[in-house]
């Protein structure tokens, strides 16, 4: 299940901050091997927003299977 | 029959490795981001002789010199370490008898991390609440650098060593420490912080030595502690806020009338999402890993003891504790620091002994 496109943009913006990029940056298709800014630090701030925007909890051991910034937000929608 | 916290003192090994220091070790480790992340400065390391009995024992004789009691009028020694001297003897029976406490006192070592030292007040309440015991020294130590690889950065730049001694005893007083426990285990977490080898289950070996350089570049072996910091991170956000909601449920306590928080400090990222995660107000919440790192057991001491001696915590005021870590394991305590007539004994910066009269003013 995929967030709706409303949520999906809040959903780009709040990993846009952590990642610091420009707000609009992100579009949903990138991969995340190709984005600079994510790396650990990064994984932990997407692991604290899941919680702190969407109340959910992640497994790190999910993250490995997220390829782009949009699994990323699957991960969320499906918890 | 209550249970007052009549004292507590701390010990750090004299040796410090800076961040300054690291970045000459390593220039690659972009230590300005770790310290960024981490919230740490710098660490103290103990000395290659120097074992985690002798950390204890060191803050123990500080706690003795304030006077606040004498050796032998302890009658329990818990001793919270993941570093013993040896697997056995049992590390807390050779400080019996370098502290001098009496033959007649019970001894015993639990083996926790950074859920110890609030699972630690919660054995002593019980043992002073079953009259097992009238005065019970709670020491916590820990030479978690020695199981650090010096080239992990994962580790390295985050551990550090340290002992605290905190005295307890029975008060006929009314109002004091009127805690609420509650505590929490989830073994599933285990491998995600560990040093796999050098127990029973696995004994160090050459095999268990060889280095191993992740895909992060960290460097260890079997033999190193191992973290996990993505998985720790994410047990923390299951564990702590759920375990804060259920403390506050039993000690029938809203969150607003706490009035200071003291988390296991371990590290700044993790503390201020918790902090977050919670909605607990930043002046409300203790951070002290800046200068010791994360000091496993003993962190909620040290910046328990900060607290006071900054006058953050003052009598009559309400303090919540939170362990959580290594196992997983974790903890949580809601105490009322001690009231009228109960003396606080904290040792200044220059080992002036202070003793203050409580009293019920609330800030």
């Amino acid at each position: 299940m995929s967030m709706d496109t409303g949520d999906l943009g809040t959903f780009y913006r709040n990993l846009e901050e952590i990642l610091d990029l420009e707000p609009g940056t992100l579009k949903g298709g990138e991969a995340l091997a190709d984005l600079e800014s994510w790396d650990s630090v990064a994984a932990m701030g997407f692991i604290g927003m899941a919680y702190e925007k969407y109340g959910v909890t992640i497994p790190a051991i999910r993250l490995p299977e997220c390829k782009t910034v949009d699994n990323l937000s699957t991960l969320i929608s499906t918890r | 029959m209550n249970t007052s916290i009549l004292a507590i003192e701390c010990h750090l090994p004299s040796k410090v490795v800076s961040n300054q220091d690291l970045a000459a070790e390593f220039p690659e480790w972009a230590i300005e981001k770790i310290q960024e992340n981490t919230g740490v400065m710098q660490r103290h390391v103990a000395a290659p002789e120097e074992c985690a009995s002798d950390l204890a024992e060191s803050a123990a004789r500080k706690l003795f010199t304030s006077g606040v009691c004498s050796p032998d009028e302890v009658d329990y020694l818990l001793l919270c370490t993941q570093c013993p001297d040896y697997f056995l003897p049992t590390t807390a029976c050779l400080l019996q008898s370098k502290l001098g406490i009496s033959t007649r006192a019970g001894a015993l070592d639990f083996n926790l991390g950074c859920s110890g030292y609030v699972y630690g007040l919660g054995l002593a309440q019980g043992l002073i609440h079953s009259g097992q015991a009238c005065k019970v020294l709670l020491l916590t130590t820990g030479t978690y650098t020695r199981f650090v690889n010096a080239k992990d950065r994962s580790t390295r730049t985050l551990f550090g060593d340290a002992a605290t001694a905190t005295l307890l005893s029975a008060s006929a007083a009314p109002g004091e420490f009127r805690s609420s426990f509650v505590c929490g285990t989830d073994g599933s977490g285990a491998e995600h912080l560990i040093v796999p080898a050098g127990g029973m289950r696995q004994p160090c070996s050459s095999e268990t030595a060889q280095e191993v350089t992740d895909d992060k570049g960290n460097c260890r072996s079997a033999n190193n502690v191992y973290m996990n910091g993505l998985e720790v991170f994410s047990f923390t956000l299951r564990a702590v806020p759920q375990c804060v909601r259920q403390v506050l449920g039993r000690s029938g306590k809203r969150l607003e009338e706490i009035d200071l928080f003291v988390f296991h400090q371990a590290n700044l990222y993790m503390l201020e999402q918790l902090r977050k995660a919670i909605r607990i107000p930043r002046e409300k919440f203790c951070l002290c890993l800046e200068s010791v790192g994360n000091t496993v057991a003993s962190s909620i001491p040290i910046a328990l003891k900060e607290a006071l001696d900054q006058q953050r915590l003052k009598a009559g005021q309400t303090v919540m504790l939170v362990g959580f870590g290594v196992g997983f394991s974790w903890a949580a305590t809601i105490m009322e620091w001690p009231m009228v007539g109960c003396a606080v004994h904290t040792v200044s910066s220059t080992d002036q002994v202070e003793s203050k009269e409580s009293t019920p003013s609330r800030s």
